[in-house]
């Protein structure tokens, strides 16, 4: 009986590799090294845009500092433009709201503490005639890139009226107090990273909980909140909206939606891509089963995209646009989506990541 | 039998996944089961957790066997998403266990109790192994060619995951280990090795996949294969060690007394048509056209795992009969990860789902909805195609067992 069973098993390795040498010319041998990968992101991708991220930041707080002291018109657009660089700066960091940007006990995911729209002008106004404010609080609408936005913009673009608000000490005050708190919240998350890196880079598993299978999934996440809150809120594309919406919008005091929309597109493909391809999601898939296929389909919509953002006005001011002809962002929004399976359930699949803890498929 | 104190495992979790969501997807002719309230869940567990230690260890055994079946199936009722077959086959020994009688002084026990048992795992064994004979999985090694290179990290064989032939052989084995093994730990010469081959293949399997306590249910539950003789012999170790005592708690299998069996006609009656429908059911896919893994129409209840890899993503509108405006929606915004993921590849639940959009946004401002979905399911790593007939308005359809038209055939 031993002898038969051992027999069964040398018959099936036979087999096993019969079948497999008819079908070679479409396997590969994945010998693709996910800990240098993760090491790549690490140190070509998340540290530099942390860093990055904290250092405009920084700017943005001497700039209100400067212009708090001093606040003339050319003092406002110093920081006005200290403003975007920050804001655009975050585009390429806020995917990476895992590890040390994650949740923690009241403080909610570094993304949601300082980059959550839209805000609410009501808090704000209250903030500002109680002259009281809170910043761990859970009104995440009352703070970060987008309430200082608030506060250092005139949707009409009149220096005047922000200059007029700044005659109040409050207002200076508060802006401050915003700066510093955006600021201590990235630098915190930058210098965790010294700790976390090891651990990020050692964890090179697949499973949930895994470095690649955490940053995947916020990858995706992000991907998402372009598509459904850069781009389709506003654009009245959910059930039940019966228009658009402009005051739904990224940064709709700036008129700087589009900009900052379209960086955040391009940090995500850059991500995508690498920058050495063979150290990055696309080179991964190329080394599995069906990769190929889904490169190719998945590199073709993106350079739709890329041609979409690139064909209209950088300029452009979105919440103009959305309400006299928004077609060209519902097509934009329209080629997100169908990008979204590529991104989303088919890398996933071929990749083998775990979405979640809970055991899927089978038993 | 050793599967009692080891659903521990399912209580840290399961609870979060009750009690969040908006929207729970229902098992047909189940949509009446609805979860109760938080407190009420922990404290279902809770009597869960007892009922398990009374069967276990015998006090109270009839009533503890009942809570036991009652609370474990209407849990995993509670949300289809969660459907794992060994949570059903949990089920059914749970109702069984109901029906056996309790253990005399001689700790004696009728034989058709432990013959069930085991016809009950060569079931799920052999249809297991049955579902493998297909060509992906025999002549593609797939899923396992895409499974296993994600593993490449483990200790010793990690570098060996990523070789095709492995994938071959693992496809192979697993498929002959499925379809046999039930006869090899039948025969009392080959017991001992096929044992020992359900110990490795289960712990390789737990290791390489998440999936959960599957793999000690089934290390437990062989353990019936094995004689009386042998049985009192490990429990008598095994009571020994006192931690491995609480863990292990064997079933009561003393002599086997035949007279017992000959006494209850209706016993016959019901465990015939039991067998009758453990063997006939999995079969029902095939009155349904078209590839089972790709319409999943008669794929649950038949013992089919980890048998072909899925992902889909589901875009549903939902248009406003009246205006003409059409909306897309947010899957997040009612479901949670593991939802959505389940949802988007298998038609029933993208139906249910529809449903449940159409009656939520005609309660919030949408006239008269129609809502149809586009879904595209990449299977077994080729690339994604719809899969289900995207200009459908699913209000208008209605889940019952006839075959789904609006399934859209896979192409080649």
């Amino acid at each position: 009986m031993k002898s038969i069973k051992f027999l069964a098993l040398l018959l099936v390795i036979l087999s096993g590799i019969v079948a497999c040498k008819k079908d070679s010319p479409d396997t590969y041998e994945s010998d693709f090294n996910r800990a240098e990968m993760l090491v790549e992101y690490r140190d070509v991708f998340i540290l530099p845009a942390f860093s990055n991220a904290e250092l405009k930041s920084d700017r943005l707080l001497q700039s209100a500092n400067n212009f708090t002291a001093n606040p003339s018109s050319e003092q406002l657009i110093l920081l006005q433009n200290a403003w975007f660089d920050a804001a655009l700066s975050w585009q390429s960091a806020c995917m990476y709201n895992f590890g040390p940007a994650s949740e923690a006990g009241l403080t909610k995911s570094l993304q949601e503490e300082v980059a959550t729209f839209p805000i609410s002008i009501s808090k704000l106004n209250n903030i500002l005639s109680s002259g009281s404010w809170n910043l761990s609080d859970f009104n995440r609408d009352a703070r970060g890139f987008y309430a200082i936005e608030f506060l250092i913009f005139d949707t009409l673009n009149s220096a005047e009226t922000v200059l007029n608000r700044f005659q109040n000490p409050t207002t200076s005050n508060f802006l401050i107090a915003l700066c510093t708190d955006l600021k201590n919240r990235i630098s915190t998350t930058k210098s965790a990273w010294n700790t976390y890196s090891k651990e990020f880079v050692s964890n090179a598993g697949t499973d949930a909980g895994s470095s690649v299978s955490i940053m995947y999934n916020e990858f995706v996440k992000s991907y998402e909140a372009l598509k459904n809150f850069k781009f389709g809120l506003p654009l009245g594309l959910r059930p039940g909206q019966t228009s658009v919406d402009p005051n739904l919008l990224e940064a709709r005091f700036s008129h700087k939606s589009f900009q900052l929309a379209h960086e955040h597109f391009i940090a995500l493909v850059k991500i995508y891509r690498g920058i050495n391809e063979n150290k990055s999601f696309k080179g991964y898939l190329k080394t599995v089963t069906g990769g190929e296929a889904l490169v190719t389909s998945t590199e073709q919509q993106i350079a739709i995209l890329l041609g979409q953002f690139d064909a209209l006005d950088q300029n452009l001011d979105m919440q103009s646009r959305i309400q006299s002809s928004p077609q060209a962002l519902i097509d934009i929004h329209t080629e997100l989506q169908k990008n979204t399976k590529n991104f989303k359930s088919e890398m996933s699949s071929l990749l083998g990541i775990a979405i979640t803890y809970a055991s899927g498929d089978g038993d | 039998m050793a599967f009692s104190a080891i659903r521990f495992v399912y209580l840290g979790w399961i609870d979060d996944h009750y009690i969040h969501p908006e929207f729970h997807f229902t098992y047909f002719g189940f949509s009446w089961v609805k979860p109760i309230s938080a407190a009420g869940l922990y404290l279902l567990h809770l009597l869960m957790m007892l009922a398990a230690f009374g069967v276990a260890l015998g006090r109270l055994y009839r009533i503890s066997a009942i809570v036991l079946f009652l609370t474990f199936t209407y849990t995993e009722l509670l949300d289809l998403t969660y459907y794992l077959n060994h949570y059903y086959f949990v089920s059914l020994i749970c109702l069984w266990l109901i029906f056996i009688p309790e253990t005399d002084s001689k700790n004696t026990l009728p034989a058709w109790c432990k013959w069930l048992i085991m016809f009950q795992l060569g079931v799920v064994y052999t249809f297991a192994g049955l579902a493998k004979i297909n060509s992906d999985w025999l002549i593609e090694a797939l899923p396992l060619r895409i499974w296993l290179p994600a593993h490449d990290d483990l200790p010793l064989i990690g570098k060996l995951l990523t070789f095709p032939e492995t994938a071959y052989v693992f496809s192979w084995f697993g498929m002959i280990y499925d379809c046999t093994i039930v006869f090899f730990l039948l025969s009392n010469r080959t017991r001992p090795f096929a044992y020992i081959t359900v110990i490795i293949f289960h712990i390789l399997t737990g290791l390489l996949f998440q999936i959960g306590v599957f793999p000690l249910v089934m290390i437990g539950a062989t353990l019936i294969f094995f004689s009386e003789n042998w049985h009192q012999r490990f429990q008598h170790y095994i009571t020994q060690i006192p931690l491995l005592g609480g863990l292990f708690v064997v079933l009561p299998s003393g002599e086997t007394e035949p007279s017992q069996f000959r006494t209850s006609f209706i016993l016959r009656i019901v465990l015939t048509a039991y067998v009758i429908f453990q063997v006939v059911f999995p079969w029902r896919y095939l009155l349904y056209p078209g590839n089972l893994f790709w319409t999943e129409e008669g794929y649950r209840f038949s013992w089919r795992v980890m048998l072909v890899e899925k992902a889909g993503d589901a875009t549903f509108y939902v248009k406003d009969s009246q205006t003409g405006r059409e909306g897309i929606v947010y899957n997040r915004e009612f479901l949670n990860a593991h939802q959505e993921k389940q949802m988007a590849y298998q038609p029933d639940m993208i139906l249910q789902f529809a449903h449940f959009l159409g009656k939520h946004y005609s309660q919030n401002g949408v006239s008269k909805p129609e809502v149809r979905a586009e879904v595209y399911v990449t299977m077994n790593a080729r690339p994604a195609q719809l899969l289900i007939d995207p200009k459908v308005d699913l209000m208008k359809v209605q889940d019952n067992w006839s075959p789904k038209s609006w399934i859209l055939p896979e192409k080649e």
